[in-house]
């Protein structure tokens, strides 16, 4: 429960605040979404499972963004930006569909 | 599926067995989607009891506060370049007619000056004499001078669009529509059957105008022209005649009959098409310079050719 109304302040303050990201990093805001929502939904269904851990959600949630941003900076260096984008949200889209349809599973029975 | 259910997580016995042997890296990915590290954290915590909830709470209500603060800016961003993008595409779109509307802006002042100049040679020269009749034929011939008179007008269409069975949409492949040889086709046959002044949509051909494709539009002296292209023509009276039994009009019938592009010539009297586009001299440049006083032109980087 206090973990929902966490998120929706957040949307609200990030609403509300209007906060700026840097040029440099704008760039990977889609990519660490992508991050955060696999981390998000490994956590939803990790306490659907009763197994959920704090510090393993914090420190997933973390290397998630940081890994995934520094590996498609690593491509924009390369030259190959793109295609690592695409190789990335492939693995976290495949696990987020994993990890819903296992939520999903859970709650429908179906 | 249900009966992958089981061996997600309680299973720990095979995944122990698993890591012995590591698993095909993409299998792995698309058989447990979960991260294995909350199983083994909650393999550890077993053991021991829960220690300072607070902090962990904390940890989680701050990363959790991340998401949602990352999720909003996120959209906002996304939000926010995509009328930018539109804002350019738009400016552009804005410079394109700006500039259009100046070009069309200048070749009016520029035909009512070249109006203004045929008044005062009119004057200098006096009524009817023989240089001005030859200087009126020149520019008319030319394309320098507007000119009315009786001729054709032949029309030239795009097939109707044709709706794809797969998709539903309209398609328009680039064959069904008119090309810039076309054009090109039909103005030599006007040319060959005697035309004396030739016009597309307005546009008055001279002699060294061009037509061209540019994408899927086609640039009559780098102006666009759209269908239906009228391809005005002035000449004798039996232009029509002599231009239907042309061979251009012949291979335009072919395309008709093939393509279903549309084609007729009509005749017309009183056609008024207008002075094409000043050219300026490009390639002439006096032998000497006009007046001595001035020095001569290789030696005067500053001045540019004559216009």
């Amino acid at each position: 429960m206090i973990a929902v109304l966490a998120l929706i302040a957040g949307v609200v303050a990030g609403v509300l605040l209007e906060p700026t990201v840097p040029l440099a990093l704008q760039p990977y805001l889609p990519i660490a979404v992508v991050a955060a929502l696999d981390a998000v939904f490994g956590g939803i269904r990790a306490k659907l499972d009763g197994v959920f851990d704090d510090k393993q959600f914090v420190v997933s949630f973390v290397s998630n963004v940081l890994v995934a941003g520094f590996i498609v900076f690593l491509g924009d260096q390369l030259g190959v930006g793109g295609q690592l984008s695409t190789g990335v949200v492939v693995v976290l889209g495949v696990r987020i569909f994993g990890n819903v349809a296992a939520i999903r599973r859970r709650l429908f029975r179906a | 599926m249900s009966a992958r259910e089981g061996d997600d997580l309680p299973e720990r016995g095979t995944s122990e067995q698993q890591s012995k042997v590591p698993p095909d890296f993409l299998v792995e990915l698309f058989t447990n989607a979960l991260d294995p590290g909350y199983a083994e954290a909650a393999s550890r915590r077993t053991g021991r009891p829960q220690k300072a909830a607070w902090v962990a709470l904390t940890a989680r209500v701050v990363s959790l506060f991340l998401v949602g603060l990352l999720l909003a800016v996120a959209y906002r961003e996304a939000v926010a370049a995509e009328p930018e993008r539109s804002e350019a595409h738009a400016g552009l779109i804005d410079e394109v007619r700006a500039a259009q509307a100046r070009t069309d802006e200048l070749q009016r002042r520029s035909e009512h000056l070249r109006q203004q100049v045929g008044a005062l040679r009119r004057a200098a020269l006096g009524g009817e004499s023989e240089e001005l009749r030859r200087i009126r034929d020149e520019e008319a011939a030319t394309g320098l001078a507007a000119v009315t008179g009786s001729g054709i007008v032949v029309t030239l269409t795009d097939a109707p669009a044709q709706i794809d069975p797969t998709t539903g949409r309209p398609s328009v492949a680039d064959v069904s529509r008119v090309l810039d040889v076309d054009l090109q086709g039909i103005v030599n046959g006007l040319w060959a059957s005697g035309a004396e002044a030739i016009a597309i949509d307005g546009q008055r051909l001279a002699t060294t105008s061009t037509i061209r494709a540019a994408g899927s539009a086609v640039l009559v002296d780098f102006r666009p022209v759209a269908s239906p292209y009228e391809v005005s023509a002035i000449g004798p009276g039996d232009l029509g005649d002599r231009f239907v039994g042309s061979a251009a009009a012949a291979t335009a019938r072919g395309l008709v009959e093939r393509y279903g592009l549309g084609f007729a010539v009509r005749g017309e009297s009183g056609l008024r098409l207008p002075a094409a586009a000043a050219r300026s001299l490009r390639h002439a440049h006096p032998a000497q310079p006009v007046q001595p006083s001035q020095p001569a032109q290789p030696t005067s980087p500053t001045t540019g050719p004559p216009r």
